[in-house]
């Protein structure tokens, strides 16, 4: 056997479901909300990133092989395709199973300029994880993320739907604190208001 | 008409003496929470554009825009008219309206100020172009990032249906119009239009062919269908070319070549008061200094006037430099998507340069090699040069990969990640010869400023 395939690894994610072995978790709500978004747009395809994000949310703020599997089969799309979609952004937790709160520290050019990369040891430092692992309560994931785009509040931080900035290491402490005491988890919380905003008024 | 009688006649502006070189058009109101209701906006003068769009012919608003010479405020500086004048006449199929809200350019902030306090102007602007291009559904793309403005955005649209300002039968005049919100998930490629169009019909962010390869999305766009696509910005300036006139938008700039109207400037890097300042152009650059407040921790050293894709320039030529998109390329620069970055003097170009190249290569789509492997390879030789294993002829093989991936990658993503390097190496040369050279920096950094990454 050639050595080049002995080499290659098998692909971990799962492999796709037959129909009658997938395991469909979507709440009633959630359905309904989906069948929203869907009449946004004139196919059921341009809804996939908008299935994702209500997928992230349905699951836990993680894309596992099934909610892929979900979203490909509630939109009529390959599991190829979709999963595709999921790994190409950079906000799908597609690849790794988030903690309950994603730190992301944006480092680039003014942040890069104000002491980002202070604030990102810190953080090191004080998780004892680095970019992209999650501290083994499962509570924190840390991530360096490119432009936030909010410069003027350099060195800035997202967790969940808000910003933080600017914010020096005291801060980021208390912050880290307050998080640790939020019973929901932000990942979570932050798919569901992306959802949230895409729907109408009368369609929530 | 003169600056002062033209103020007068605006849309609910007021008549008071202009601070310094600000001209508050779109941001008049920004700071008024009230504005971001209906209530509020109408009372400020709001939706008066759109009835008045309603009794025009659907020519005349396309003729316009043509008249007030609106450029595209993304960043290339389009002329707005080609996309407005492209839209077919007769409707044979559906048009679609595309709103570009997933500002991802380094250093640029303008459009998220205006989708959190003015989405009204954004909402009304996109309904003159709904009517003025027989649109039926309106898209606004705005970046997942963004959820203070999606929410405010939200907000204005739920307001704007139920006060049948959007919808069917808008005002009772026949227009059926619909605005949908359509989130992206993080990346910055979804801002390149072709890409944005990608990611709205559901597939992976990457850039379709382009003119004349491809026809212009004015033929078919999203769904391959007609489509009008514009930034934040853009729109949200319509309803002040319907309301004043196109000749009142017009006097706006007037002295540079071909720059007509405002632009919100994003100030960040090392100024006292970053934020957004919107200016007439033709305003000198270092009145934009001089706005935010200065320049703090030193002197200055460079600036990058529009965004991180644009040449960095020294600070004579900040001196020297005047806002407009042809008089920027006069400091072979240019207004971009107008985030400006001012820099101190212990601003280490080379570490920046590496952190833009960064930025590039973990942002491009993979789509094309040059842009694909030219970026890694950037980000390779510069950060063996901030290592301090910097070897002779790193300088000029990154000037070779850099101006091999200018002009040759699939959209203009490559071009992007090369501009900044190639200006930044030749605008500073001395700085990147010395790191290799002594395997250190020239430039004394402030370490709490700027940590090795």
């Amino acid at each position: 056997m050639s050595e080049l395939i002995t080499l290659s690894k098998s692909n971990q994610r799962p492999a796709q479901l037959r129909q009658e072995d997938l395991k469909l978790q979507f709440s009633e709500r959630g359905v309904k909300e989906l069948d929203a978004l869907i009449s946004h747009y004139p196919n059921k395809k341009a809804c996939i990133l908008p299935g994702l994000w209500l997928a992230q949310r349905e699951y836990g703020g993680f894309l596992s092989g099934d909610a892929i599997a979900e979203v490909a089969f509630r939109l009529d799309r390959h599991f190829a395709e979709v999963e595709g979609v999921a790994t190409f952004y950079s906000l799908y937790n597609a690849v790794h199973k988030p903690g309950k709160h994603k730190i992301e520290v944006c480092t680039c050019l003014c942040c890069h300029l104000n002491g980002a990369w202070n604030l990102r040891d810190h953080l090191v430092k004080k998780l004892g994880i680095r970019h992209g692992e999650t501290t083994s309560d499962g509570m924190f994931t840390l991530e360096e993320v490119e432009c936030l785009n909010t410069c003027d509040r350099a060195p800035a931080i997202q967790v969940g739907s808000n910003y933080y900035g600017p914010v020096n290491e005291q801060q980021m402490d208390e912050l880290l604190d307050t998080l640790r005491k939020t019973e929901e988890s932000t990942v979570v919380q932050y798919a569901a208001d992306v959802v949230k905003v895409q729907l109408r008024k009368n369609e929530v | 008409m003169s600056r002062l009688d033209s103020a007068v006649i605006g849309l609910g502006r007021s008549k008071l003496p202009f601070s310094m070189a600000e001209y508050k058009l779109l941001l008049e109101h920004s700071k008024d929470p009230t504005f971001r209701t209906l209530d509020g906006y109408k009372a400020k003068g709001g939706y008066t554009a759109l009835t008045k769009a309603l009794t025009m012919e659907r020519s005349a608003i396309v003729d316009s825009v043509k008249a007030a010479g609106l450029r595209g405020r993304g960043g290339a500086g389009a002329p707005a008219f080609l996309k407005w004048g492209g839209m077919p006449k007769e409707k044979k199929t559906n048009h679609y309206l595309i709103c570009n809200a997933d500002e991802g350019e380094p250093g640029t902030f303008k459009d998220k100020e205006l989708l959190e306090n003015c989405p009204f102007l954004l909402i009304e602007g996109m309904t003159i172009g709904g009517f003025a291009v027989q649109g039926d559904v309106g898209y606004i793309y705005i970046r997942a990032e963004y959820m203070d403005g999606a929410k405010a955005v939200r907000n204005a649209l739920d307001e704007a249906y139920a006060a049948n300002l959007l919808g069917k039968d808008i005002l009772g005049s026949g227009l059926n119009f619909d605005i949908e919100i359509h989130m992206g998930a993080g990346s910055y490629e979804c801002g390149e239009e072709t890409a944005l169009m990608s990611s709205l019909m559901g597939e992976r962010g990457m850039p379709r062919l382009k003119f004349p390869s491809a026809p212009f999305p004015v033929v078919s766009g999203v769904f391959e269908k007609p489509t009008l696509i514009h930034n934040v910005e853009s729109y949200s300036n319509m309803p002040f070319i319907v309301n004043n006139g196109a000749e009142w938008f017009a006097s706006l700039g007037a002295s540079t070549k071909n720059s007509r109207g405002t632009k919100i400037f994003s100030v960040s890097g090392h100024v006292n008061k970053p934020g957004n300042y919107e200016v007439e152009f033709g305003t000198p650059l270092r009145e934009l200094l001089e706005l935010a407040g200065g320049i703090r921790g030193g002197k200055l050293k460079a600036c990058i006037p529009g965004g991180s894709s644009v040449p960095v320039i020294t600070a004579e030529d900040v001196d020297r430099a005047i806002l407009g998109y042809e008089e920027m390329g006069e400091v072979k620069s240019m207004v971009g998507s107008g985030g400006c970055m001012f820099f101190n003097e212990h601003t280490d170009m080379v570490k920046l340069a590496w952190r833009s190249a960064l930025f590039y290569a973990n942002e491009s789509c993979g789509k094309c090699t040059p842009c694909r492997e030219g970026t890694r390879w950037m980000v390779q030789i510069l950060e063996r040069i901030c290592r301090g294993d910097g070897r002779p002829g790193d300088v000029e093989l990154l000037k070779q990969v850099a101006s091999q991936i200018d002009g040759r990658s699939f959209c203009p993503l490559g071009d992007a990640a090369a501009w900044p390097v190639l200006a930044a190496i030749r605008v500073f040369p001395q700085e990147f010869e010395y790191f290799v050279e002594h395997g250190k920096s020239m430039v004394d950094s402030i370490p709490s400023l700027i940590g090795v990454p």
